[in-house]
């Protein structure tokens, strides 16, 4: 059964890319094919998104639901993908904006925002390390992260709208009204459901390896 | 029910006196920020030199660096609230006499007359030392009230999840700055709304939510991170 | 990027193909393998 879905899971992706490049126009505005980058671009920033997420909803569950350390497991593997999918969405957002404005770097309120949620990530790590007692460093990783959870809106919604952005407009603006072509935002929507599939399928892995590997040095203790 | 809660605010209350009377005795945490602040204030004001900034240079850069004084006394000065419970080992006596969100509550308290203290010194130093006239003090009051707040406030719980890992110092402002961050960033542009005369301070409401938001988060996670 | 300009578009879809297949095929060996460990532990 899954092995079945795994490989829905590639043709799913397959499609994504084939449609990112063959399907997809090209964005008005936007010099030649650099626009393309977009369709990694945004499903990468929003597993980024949805791995920050995660990681505070486990470590909750972990702190006020019994703190089991299946939910510690969780969260640390949700920060670790988070981390490493939020600096691939920086890379690529940095190159499309070398294209687009000539500069890699703006800090436009939206390159502001995932940078410091890549800081929240190396933060949430550095804690981790530097706590031995296993059921400490869960405790307070765990809080750490609930309190970036609590504030993440500001980070991604109240900040971006109060300053001035260089960022093209997103998907939905404030009248609700759809600006991007629909095809564009079919395989974006597409691309983003299929990276979110992934990232669970990764972490699911991760958090399987974790366990093995903890059962195992307490077997050794 | 009122006989708690006046218990509550008593033991409270006497968090907040004994670390001000501690502070009082070596008064390290006021002269670290005081230090600090100075040293930094100098060195801003000396930079800028003589001559002096433009007036539109002026309000683009001159918050930014009074919020990084701020924020980096802030780091210099807060965290020992609860580093110097684990080193002096005061803080099994505490853990068995007081209540969590009482204890809460009173380092809570004590950190934020000491922000409090930290920009009542800094902010006239600072206006005077880089000649900066501000537009709507009104609203630049506004601005330290509430981000002086959620400094504190943030400060206070950071300070308690680090105190007990090791290479506390500077494991603080790895966690506390991007906890911090969109604080500093809204009051950087609510001050330079300030200097510039803007009179609403249209993002003033989200401040004040960041600070309702970040005291909610320390009193719920505070009890999880102090007692195993 | 200007291989894809240059009217390459064809490569580019392939590369990636390749190389996301090489990925899955990675991520269904690795899932393969923790069973294995999970079964024998």
């Amino acid at each position: 059964m899954k092995r079945a879905l795994a490989w829905l899971l590639w043709l799913w992706m397959a499609a994504v890319i084939a449609g990112a490049f063959l399907y997809a126009p090209l964005a008005k505005g936007f010099i030649g094919q650099s626009s393309r980058i977009l369709f990694f671009h945004v499903p990468m920033a929003w597993v980024s998104f949805v791995a920050f997420i995660a990681a505070g909803i486990w470590s909750a569950r972990f702190l006020f639901l019994g703190r089991r350390p299946e939910h510690d497991r969780a969260a640390a593997a949700a920060v670790e993908l988070g981390l490493l999918f939020g600096v691939l969405a920086t890379v690529t957002g940095a190159l499309w904006a070398r294209v687009m404005w000539g500069a890699y770097w703006n800090w436009d309120p939206r390159q502001t925002s995932i940078v410091v949620a890549l800081l929240f990530y190396g933060a949430y790590l550095a804690l981790r390390s530097s706590l031995e007692d296993r059921d400490q460093r869960a405790r307070l990783s765990a809080a750490y992260a609930v309190l970036g959870l609590a504030v993440a809106p500001f980070l991604f919604f109240v900040m971006p709208r109060i300053m001035f952005s260089l960022h093209p407009q997103s998907v939905i603006n404030a009248q609700g009204k759809v600006e991007m072509e629909s095809r564009m935002v079919q395989v974006l929507l597409a691309g983003s459901a299929g990276a979110t599939a992934l990232f669970f399928w990764i972490h699911n892995l991760q958090c399987r390896l974790t366990a093995l590997s903890d059962r195992k040095s307490a077997l050794e203790e | 029910m009122w006989r708690d809660a006046s218990t509550w605010a008593a033991e409270a209350l006497a968090v907040f006196a004994k670390e001000w009377r501690c502070e009082f005795r070596t008064r390290y945490a006021l002269n670290t920020l005081a230090l600090f602040a100075f040293t930094t204030l100098v060195v801003v004001s000396v930079s800028l030199g003589p001559i002096g900034v433009s007036l539109s240079q002026g309000t683009a850069v001159l918050p930014v660096l009074l919020w990084v004084i701020l924020l980096f006394s802030a780091a210099a000065g807060l965290p020992r609230a609860f580093v110097q419970e684990e080193e002096t080992q005061t803080a099994i006596a505490l853990r068995l006499a007081a209540t969590p969100s009482a204890l809460f509550c009173g380092k809570l308290l004590y950190c934020l007359t000491l922000t409090a203290a930290l920009e009542l010194l800094v902010t006239p130093v600072y206006l005077a030392m880089t000649n900066l006239n501000v537009k709507s003090p009104g609203l630049l009051v506004a601005v330290l009230a509430a981000g002086g707040y959620g400094l504190a406030a943030g400060s206070t719980l950071v300070a308690a999840i680090i105190a007990q890992a090791r290479s506390k110092g500077t494991l603080f402002s790895v966690l506390a700055f991007p906890v911090l961050l969109p604080l500093i960033l809204i009051a950087v542009e609510l001050t330079r709304g300030a200097v510039a005369g803007d009179p609403g301070g249209v993002a003033l409401p989200q401040l004040l939510l960041y600070d309702a938001v970040v005291t909610i988060a320390g009193l719920m996670l505070f009890p999880a991170v102090w007692n195993p | 990027m200007d291989s894809a300009v240059s009217g390459g578009i064809g490569w580019v879809v392939a590369v990636n193909l390749i190389i996301w297949t090489g990925i899955f095929l990675y991520l269904l060996r690795l899932n393969g393998r923790i069973r294995e460990m999970e079964k024998k532990s």
